[in-house]
């Protein structure tokens, strides 16, 4: 489902240098599938996921990018979405005078509109939205107010996994979704995740610990240090990192 | 030895319209014989040179203004709406409102001046005691039209005042408000929103005078300017000795949405009572880049993404607007301009 092929990345830092990040990344993963990618601070894990939803100033410099058999470099942010492809941010972003209820309902439409399909009328909308705020217990009080603005950091964790029970994506990321969470939040969001768990989507888990790999089991792991992916295994990789730290893969890395 | 101004057409014909008039408009009239239009070198009108941008105007004009006769007779609880309409060449025409004691009116001015118009609009209002105006501006002109209009706003003990200025610019577009404010229970809320396109310059200036204690005063001011459009903001307040236990407060917002949007603001404070709380900020900034990509993310193609931000932003100003109704409408109006600019 998502096929990423030697992949490279430069960013641009504030001084103005251009600094690679990716050094010829590859990772495949299937429908159906959840993996999990671990690995130390810098690594590059968040340079992924903006590299994969095409945030500005992420060049790839080489390799290849795809997803559901289309060349994701190609397109823009908007549809790569309307594609299927939901990143649920680190640090969700406030957006001062868009009620959430509005900014869902038109990111829904916009996308079925990309994709050619009807748009969802109001009431249906409601109904839909009612329904999956009870599932992750968010209050309609907090759909009202301008997106994620005056939330906390459990919170707006909460509202990145109810805006993907709406938009249902084909394919997640989720970068470091468990920062932030105390452990009822953290059992809340799981299950949001869990519940997103299809035979025909597939997830990519970033996280820098394993405590989030407790409640959403991943089917691979892969460790990630310096822009690449030094070894890939099973759930039992994440514990072994949780024991060893990170510090033999740096070494390899280097 | 004896200078005589040599007038430019503009200004010959705006003494041609204003022949005979008599009050404000002689006024106009006699002060343009003497000093011509006012130009940047005027420091009121720096950032709004007025003799320039009316360079092409030729001509006597007509300024036509509609639903004048409900000014006469007014009723607690009624909405009047003025249609203020410059034609090309130079016009200018005033009127004068009072709202009586007790009562609460609502005054809708939409201000058009079309292609080649050099227009001039003036009101004169008094707020007797304990009455209440609700006064809403809709600038809508063509791009190359010059207009200024102008309000000298009279508040009596009491009274309150709840301004909406909306501008989408001109050639030229300036709107000047001065209010008199008495304090003891008077109470001034002032928003503006303008949106300027390319080419377009919209002028807010407004000038408000604490003469008596206890005055309360709210002014936000927001704007977003793309390439090429100019914004102005000229915000004073003056309080005097006896105004004592003021609380004004002057905030001026604006985005630049292009590389080569220019915003001009000058907030001025003038106080001289000692005990008095008063402010005023200014902050000029761009689109959230980090929130765009979140709602690109999200699915929103860049153009809605990007309007939607910019409406989110100018909408603060229009929710100071109590009618429901009307404020629904100044916001579609937003939009439509908004969707016109992406």
């Amino acid at each position: 489902m998502l096929k990423i092929q030697d992949l490279r990345c430069k960013v641009e830092t504030q001084d103005g240098e251009e600094k690679p990040i990716l050094k010829g990344l590859s990772l495949d993963v299937p429908a159906g599938e959840v993996h999990a990618i671990m690995g130390p601070n810098g690594s590059g894990k968040s340079t992924l996921s903006y590299v994969l939803t095409g945030r500005d100033g992420y060049e790839v410099t080489g390799g290849s990018m795809e997803f559901a058999g289309e060349d994701l470099a190609a397109l823009a942010p908007e549809e790569r979405a309307a594609l299927g492809l939901y990143l649920s941010f680190q640090y969700p972003v406030e957006i001062p005078g868009v009620p959430t209820i509005t900014f869902l309902k038109e990111a829904l439409n916009a996308q079925r509109a990309t994709r050619g399909e009807e748009e969802v009328s109001a009431p249906q909308f409601m109904k839909l939205i009612r329904e999956k705020a009870k599932q992750l217990n968010v209050s309609m009080d907090m759909l009202k107010r301008p997106v994620n603005v005056g939330f906390s950091g459990g919170e707006k964790k909460r509202m990145e996994i109810l805006q993907a029970l709406v938009l249902e994506p084909k394919f997640l990321i989720l970068d470091e979704t468990d920062s932030g969470l105390d452990i009822d939040a953290l059992k809340i969001v799981s299950d949001g995740v869990n519940a997103l768990r299809a035979p025909d989507r597939g997830m990519l888990v970033i996280t820098h610990y394993q405590r989030l790999l407790d409640h959403i089991t991943p089917d691979v792991v892969h460790v990630m240090a310096d822009g690449r992916i030094v070894k890939s295994g099973g759930p039992e990789l994440a514990r072994e990192l949780e024991a060893e730290g990170y510090d033999k893969y740096l070494g390899e890395a280097a | 030895m004896s200078l005589t101004l040599s007038h430019i057409p503009a200004e010959q014909a705006l003494i041609d319209a204003l022949d005979g008039a008599t009050g404000w408009r002689a006024q106009l009239r006699e002060t343009t014989r003497k000093d011509g239009l006012p130009t940047r070198r005027h420091e009121l009108w720096k950032w709004s040179d007025l003799r320039r941008a009316a360079n092409d105007v030729t001509g006597v004009g007509a300024l036509t203004v509609s639903g004048l006769d409900a000014l006469a007779q007014l009723a607690d609880g009624d909405r009047i709406e003025l249609a203020v309409r410059a034609s090309a060449g130079a016009s200018a025409g005033d009127a004068e409102l009072v709202v009586p004691g007790g009562t609460s009116v609502t005054l809708v001015e939409r201000l058009h001046g079309e292609a080649g118009a050099l227009g001039n609009w003036h009101l004169n209002v008094r707020i007797e005691a304990g009455g209440r105006l609700d006064r809403i501006v809709v600038a809508d002109h063509h791009e190359s039209a010059v207009f200024i209009g102008s309000a000298e706003i009279t508040l009596d003990e009491g009274a309150t005042l709840n301004q909406t200025l909306i501008d989408s610019g001109a050639k030229l577009s300036r709107n000047e408000t001065h209010i008199a404010h008495p304090g003891q229970g008077a109470s001034v809320e002032l928003g503006g929103a303008y949106i300027l396109a390319a080419g377009r310059h919209a002028d807010t200036t407004t000038v408000v005078h604490h003469t008596g204690p206890g005055g309360i005063t709210t002014q936000l001011v927001k704007g977003a300017v793309a390439s090429g459009g100019q914004g102005v903001f000229q915000g004073k307040f003056i309080v005097d000795r006896a105004a004592q236990q003021t609380d004004a407060r002057m905030t001026h917002r604006a985005l630049m949405l292009g590389e080569k949007a220019e915003i001009d603001a000058k907030p001025e404070l003038e106080i001289y009572a000692d005990d008095v709380q008063c402010a005023h900020g200014n902050a000029l900034g761009t689109l959230d880049e980090t929130a765009l990509f979140y709602m690109r993310q999200r699915g929103l193609p860049e153009a809605k993404a990007r309007a939607l931000l910019i409406e989110s932003y100018l909408a603060e100003p229009l929710d100071m607007v109590r009618d429901e109704a009307l404020r629904d409408e100044l916001k579609v109006w937003l939009r439509t301009r908004l969707g016109a600019l992406t």
